[in-house]
């Protein structure tokens, strides 16, 4: 390339941040003008399936999932066979994460609102903030989205994860780099990132001020939660124990956001400067019991795990399907369990799911479906005493499977 | 509008520049990528993302070690669509060699056919010999185990 070229491209992409409205519309003309001189064979944008679902009290199931610069959310009365058309869910166009480990997410405050969360990049690569958006018509309008955190440096703040506490506080917690740049500043080494929480006690319409939750969490990792038996919440993420090994810790967060307790949740000893970009996924039983599935590697290995979380160590810890699965899910209705993970065997990605009816103690194994193209990681949900696995994929869509 | 198009034709224009030697993978291309045998020099292929900071302490040491030497040959391939993100990573730090981005296939066949034991993670690397051996290395890596994984034993 000449210098001509250079600042002509710098030239014009800077004319298109000044003359377009909004940063991620820049974006994404810079990335079509990209593609228009890619050679080879198809060209193809960012897919960006990354999506959630989950039941309202009233066996509605709603989705979420990104359509260019805004979120939309599909309703459905039968299951997931027929969706409404969709809502907008932040009326103002704004850049969303939307693919891989960063996914928007769907939870109900207490009140019935319903809260929808996602990470909006920000300009420099690798920022982000972590938005919120409130309906207080069961999804059919929603307020106008809010920035949960306090610190506005154009850092990391992103794969944030939501989860409402059996007090009805409304938890959000999320990777955020503002120690990290703080030691970089004074020249002194961090590893990794760090995990931060606020909480909402008025439905999510306002946030208290951000904790941090743990120091050296991974960097791009997606964080599970699930909600303890004593109702407070309980996040599991990948972490960097010293010196670089990328196992999971586990948090119980007291109703501030503050930790109760960090502890190390497991001991596979993986070593690598690396990004997994591979988070993991936890359920509670109603006995307390924490089941969870994680992917690591172990003894030069990359696989899915699932075991049971216990202080100190893990519980039957084994494999999750073959050697090629992965993103693997779990959720618990009473004593019926579902693990969920997609393996690709070749040609394909298949679906598959291991069902328990006895609290994990013995599970069948299912082949729910397959797809052609690309897709979401498949999401195992519970409503009451029934679980589902929902999955989107590039060329078949929204799918919800009923697990038998 | 008509200001929105011309400006939509000048990016493209200036963009075709930038973009140019950035090929599409798909299964079949992968698969000969990743052969042994198509390599007849020591042979670096870097696979990397634009969110992974990992990946370019890799890319900035191998950058440096192929201009050093020129029997080393680097390849990168971007493990997600080609955007202007990814042009300016590599350009900006001045990263030679040939360019692939994800195509169109679905992204977990390509990932299978440059690599069946790879699982996502970041930086992957393939050091091929040039002699049909083939080494893959998870994360970070630095000068000393690159020249090993490459075969090359020669002090320099």
């Amino acid at each position: 390339m000449t210098a001509l070229h250079k600042l002509g491209a710098i030239a014009a992409l800077t004319i298109a941040a000044s003359v377009l409205p909004h940063s991620a519309s820049a974006a994404d003309a810079k990335d079509k003008a990209a593609m228009a001189g890619m050679t080879g064979m198809a060209k193809k944008a960012r897919v960006e399936l990354a999506s959630s679902a989950a039941f309202a009290r009233d066996g509605q199931l709603l989705a979420v999932a990104k359509q260019g610069d805004h979120l939309l959310l599909y309703r459905s009365n039968d299951q997931g066979a027929n969706w409404s058309p969709p809502v907008i869910v932040n009326a103002r166009p704004e850049a969303i994460s939307g693919d891989g480990e960063n996914r928007p997410k769907i939870a109900f405050a207490q009140d019935g609102g319903v809260l929808i969360s996602w990470t909006k990049p920000l300009g420099k690569p690798n920022t982000g903030e972590v938005r919120l958006a409130r309906s207080d018509d069961g999804g059919a309008s929603f307020a106008v989205p809010i920035t949960v955190h306090r610190d506005r440096q154009e850092i990391t703040h992103r794969f944030e994860t939501m989860i409402v506490g059996g007090d009805g506080r409304i938890y959000l917690a999320w990777i955020d780099k503002r120690d990290l740049e703080s030691a970089k500043a004074t020249k002194k080494p961090y590893r990794g990132a760090a995990i931060y929480a606020a909480v909402s006690d008025d439905g999510g319409r306002s946030f208290k001020p951000e904790t941090r939750v743990a120091d050296h969490s991974c960097e791009c990792c997606r964080i599970a939660a699930a909600v303890d038996t004593d109702g407070a919440p309980l996040i599991l993420w990948r972490h960097v124990f010293e010196p670089n090994e990328r196992d999971h810790a586990l948090a119980k967060l007291k109703p501030d956001g503050t930790p109760a307790s960090v502890e190390r949740a497991t001991f596979d000893r993986w070593k690598v400067d690396g990004c997994p970009h591979h988070g993991p996924a936890l359920a509670v039983a109603p006995d307390g019991t924490r089941h969870a599935v994680w992917f690591n590697q172990k003894n030069g290995e990359g696989r899915a795990f699932y075991g049971r979380l216990v202080s100190g160590g893990i519980d039957g810890q084994r494999f999750v399907g073959g050697e090629q699965a992965a993103r693997a899910d779990i959720a618990i209705a009473g004593r019926r369990m579902a693990i969920l993970w997609k393996e690709f065997d070749g040609e394909r990605t298949q679906l598959h799911a291991e069902i328990s009816e006895d609290g994990g103690a013995s599970f069948k194994r299912l082949a729910l479906g397959a797809a052609n193209g690309a897709s979401d990681h498949p999401r195992a949900i519970a409503f009451g005493k029934d679980l589902f696995a929902y999955w989107r994929t590039e060329i078949e869509g929204m799918r919800v499977f009923r697990l038998p | 509008m008509k200001r929105l198009v011309l400006l939509s034709l000048l990016l493209a224009c200036v963009a075709s520049a930038f973009a140019a030697g950035f090929v599409a993978l798909d299964r079949k291309s992968a698969r000969t990528l990743a052969d042994g045998t198509t390599h007849t020099a020591p042979t670096i292929v870097a696979l990397w993302s634009t969110d992974c900071p990992h990946c370019k302490k890799n890319l900035g040491l191998f950058t440096d070690m192929v201009k050093a030497d020129p029997r080393l040959r680097l390849i990168t391939v971007a493990v997600e669509p080609l955007s202007a993100e990814v042009v300016t990573s590599l350009d900006r730090n001045r990263v030679p060699g040939v360019r692939y981005v994800y195509g169109a296939d679905a992204p977990e066949a390509i990932a299978f056919a440059l690599d069946p034991k790879w699982r996502g993670e970041l930086p992957r690397t393939l050091f091929f010999d040039g002699h049909g051996n083939r080494v893959a290395i998870s994360g970070a890596v630095d000068r000393a185990s690159t020249r090993k994984s490459l075969g090359l034993t020669d002090k320099r």
